[in-house]
């Protein structure tokens, strides 16, 4: 295993340059200076310019350029945003907890639906509530997740009242008061269960056939053969087996919930990443774009790489070397 | 007379039907797929009569023009869906809009079969150090964050191709990888088969044992997988239109007509501005979904029905 773990480690690391190199030539192809961020876009005193791109080292070859800005990205420092004139560093760090908040609480939801809904019918197979869960998550699935958070938002805070519309928090209340995360935790609750819900689907049917299967095998005849309440085997002795598997999802909604984040941020003015995301494409701040873009790409590939190490750890019988 | 009849029954041995017949009845047989195909051949013969359609829908045809008289009007007996706020009928821009959302679906679909199927049965057939290179490059555009990469991408090409385009070429060239990866992994299985030995030893060319004969054989699994990846393109086309990203802005798409939702004005007033749009979009997902379920069914001969 821990050589797998090394393997894999090793192999991710081309991987990672060859995307930084993707990004950097996607960067060089956007117009003006798109790493750092230093030349003024308002001043076009060709002077200015020229000095400035002497200064910065634009007149170096690519791969030089390609070095000197990598080795900065590792360090930490990602260029300065064109449109707050500060640090993207910071700009993206400010947003990193909303985005962690509203990741958390959705894949929460996911999971308590997820649960209830495929034990409920991984325990009565073929039965109507069986195939209505089924119809559920099939409409789910197919529902566009901004058409729903579209409609959640015209129910759930137009007309009922119920969740407030956009923002993650209420301006007036003091930071760091009890109000202040509760109106948090409140903002956050309409975005988390559109987006959780979405992802519903593949974890309670996987869950479902999971304890069809596992309800034949030998270890619930001897259950039942002893007297074990069916209840009991069913919410220990096969849902232990049958989470395992469930395990290797969580790597691959890393990477589903990046997408599901600017989509969902954007349309409930969620500030997060994937808003600041957006808005640095419409604003044109392509230091804080490519500074994402990268990101991004890297936290994709940290989550595949989970779901594989996961897939190994958890089901011991996939051989890996 | 009646035994001769009997016969010249005998005398015809009836043919057992091809697996293509054997597909076409299952699929018949299945109702929720002969329903959402009913449904999708007319939202797209809808959708290819729009501009014939135009002038017996509305008294405003023109779906270009902003209409300051008649803006916002809810639905009534003149405007079935009612006008939206340059004052266009709905009912117009959502024929109009399916044109757009299943061109850019179906050209999107294509552009991805054919790659993936391209490098998917060059690297499974050949193996070695070409799949390798492949296979590693396939990885590499999987591990793009899709939607990141898609709107880079778009505001980098925006203004070089001509805004549909764009979309549909930045849309196919990163989401082949999956297709690519499926067709390798059949075509491993299938080329272990004698019959490829066969067209190989007599002297068949690696290109035709490809098209002619490794192909067909993984053609419904293709088929099936096309047919989800068409209802997720249409998905990803509204999706970035409605963030606005996607087919430029003055095209009337199904995506573009629900960003108007976007003002909360219109999202709580105004419903039939974007109510329309959104009911169609999810009923042809779902459509396409049921007849890609349909299909898979049909063409799997261990399926009972």
């Amino acid at each position: 295993m821990l050589k797998y773990t090394i393997k894999r480690l090793l192999g991710t690391i081309p991987m990672l340059i060859l995307i930084s190199i993707v990004v950097f030539s996607l960067a060089k192809l956007m117009p003006g200076d798109s790493l750092s961020g230093e030349i003024d876009p308002l001043n076009t005193n060709p002077e200015y310019i020229e000095e400035m791109r002497e200064k910065l080292g634009y007149n170096e070859p690519l791969p030089v350029q390609y070095f000197n800005w990598i080795t900065g990205f590792v360090q930490g420092d990602f260029g300065k945003s064109t449109k707050y004139k500060t640090d993207v560093f910071d700009i993206i760090m400010e947003k990193v907890p909303n985005t962690l908040l509203l990741g958390v609480i959705s894949l929460i939801i996911t999971y308590i639906l997820a649960f209830s809904m495929g034990m409920y019918s991984g325990r009565r197979p073929y039965t109507i509530g069986d195939n209505a869960i089924a119809g559920i998550n099939y409409i789910m699935l197919a529902i566009p997740s901004f058409v729903a958070a579209v409609v959640a938002i015209y129910f759930f805070s137009f007309h009922l009242n119920w969740f407030p519309f956009g923002g993650s928090v209420d301006i007036l209340i003091e930071k760091g008061s009890f109000e202040y995360y509760l109106s948090k935790l409140h903002h956050v609750l309409l975005p988390a269960l559109v987006l959780g819900a979405m992802g519903t689907a593949s974890y309670t049917q996987f869950l479902r056939n999971d304890i069809i299967e596992n309800s034949r095998k030998d270890f619930v005849r001897t259950a039942r053969a002893k007297g074990t309440p069916i209840r009991k085997i069913y919410n220990v002795h096969i849902l232990r087996n049958s989470i395992i598997p469930l395990v290797t999802f969580l790597g691959f909604d890393f990477a589903a919930l990046i997408g599901g984040a600017i989509i969902t941020e954007s349309i409930f003015t969620y500030p997060g990443i994937g808003m600041l995301f957006l808005d640095s494409v419409t604003s044109r701040d392509y230091p804080t774009l490519m500074a994402l873009t990268m990101l991004l790409s890297f936290l994709t590939l940290a989550g595949n790489l989970i779901a594989d190490l996961l897939y190994g750890v958890v089901d011991p019988r996939i051989r890996l070397d | 007379m009646a035994s001769s009849t009997t016969l010249t029954q005998q005398k015809k041995p009836e043919r057992s039907l091809s697996p293509w017949q054997i597909a076409r009845k299952k699929f018949l047989k299945n109702k929720l797929a002969m329903i959402s195909s009913v449904f999708i051949i007319i939202v797209t013969l809808l959708s290819i009569a729009a501009p014939f359609l135009a002038q017996y829908l509305s008294p405003l045809p023109d779906i270009a023009k902003v209409n300051i008289g008649s803006m916002n009007i809810p639905p009534n007996s003149e405007h079935i869906l009612g006008t939206d706020k340059s004052g266009r009928d709905v009912l117009t821009r959502l024929f109009y809009g399916g044109r757009i959302s299943l061109l850019v679906g179906f050209s999107a679909t294509l552009m991805v079969i054919v790659l993936g199927t391209i490098v998917g049965s060059i690297a499974g057939f050949f193996g070695g150090l070409v799949d390798n290179i492949l296979m590693r490059f396939t990885d590499l555009v999987l591990t793009f964050p899709f939607l990141v990469f898609v709107i880079v991408l778009n505001t980098i090409l925006y203004g070089i191709v001509d805004g549909l385009w764009v979309l549909i070429i930045v849309i196919g060239i990163l989401s082949w990888g999956g297709v690519a990866r499926l067709v390798r992994s059949k075509v491993l299985a299938e080329k272990e088969n004698e019959y490829i030995m066969a067209a190989l030893s007599i002297g068949c060319s690696p290109f035709k044992v490809i098209v002619k004969h490794l192909l067909p054989n993984v053609a419904s699994t293709i088929i099936v997988q096309a047919t989800l990846i068409f209802a997720s393109m249409i998905v990803v086309e509204s999706a970035l239109s409605y963030l606005g990203f996607g087919v430029p802005q003055a095209t009337p798409s199904w995506g573009i007509m629900l960003s108007s939702a976007n003002e909360p004005d219109v999202l709580q007033g105004k419903p039939w501005i974007w109510m329309p749009p959104a009911l169609i979009l999810t009923l042809t997902i779902l459509s396409i979904n049921f007849i890609g379920e349909g299909l898979k069914d049909a063409l799997n001969p261990k399926s009972l029905r």
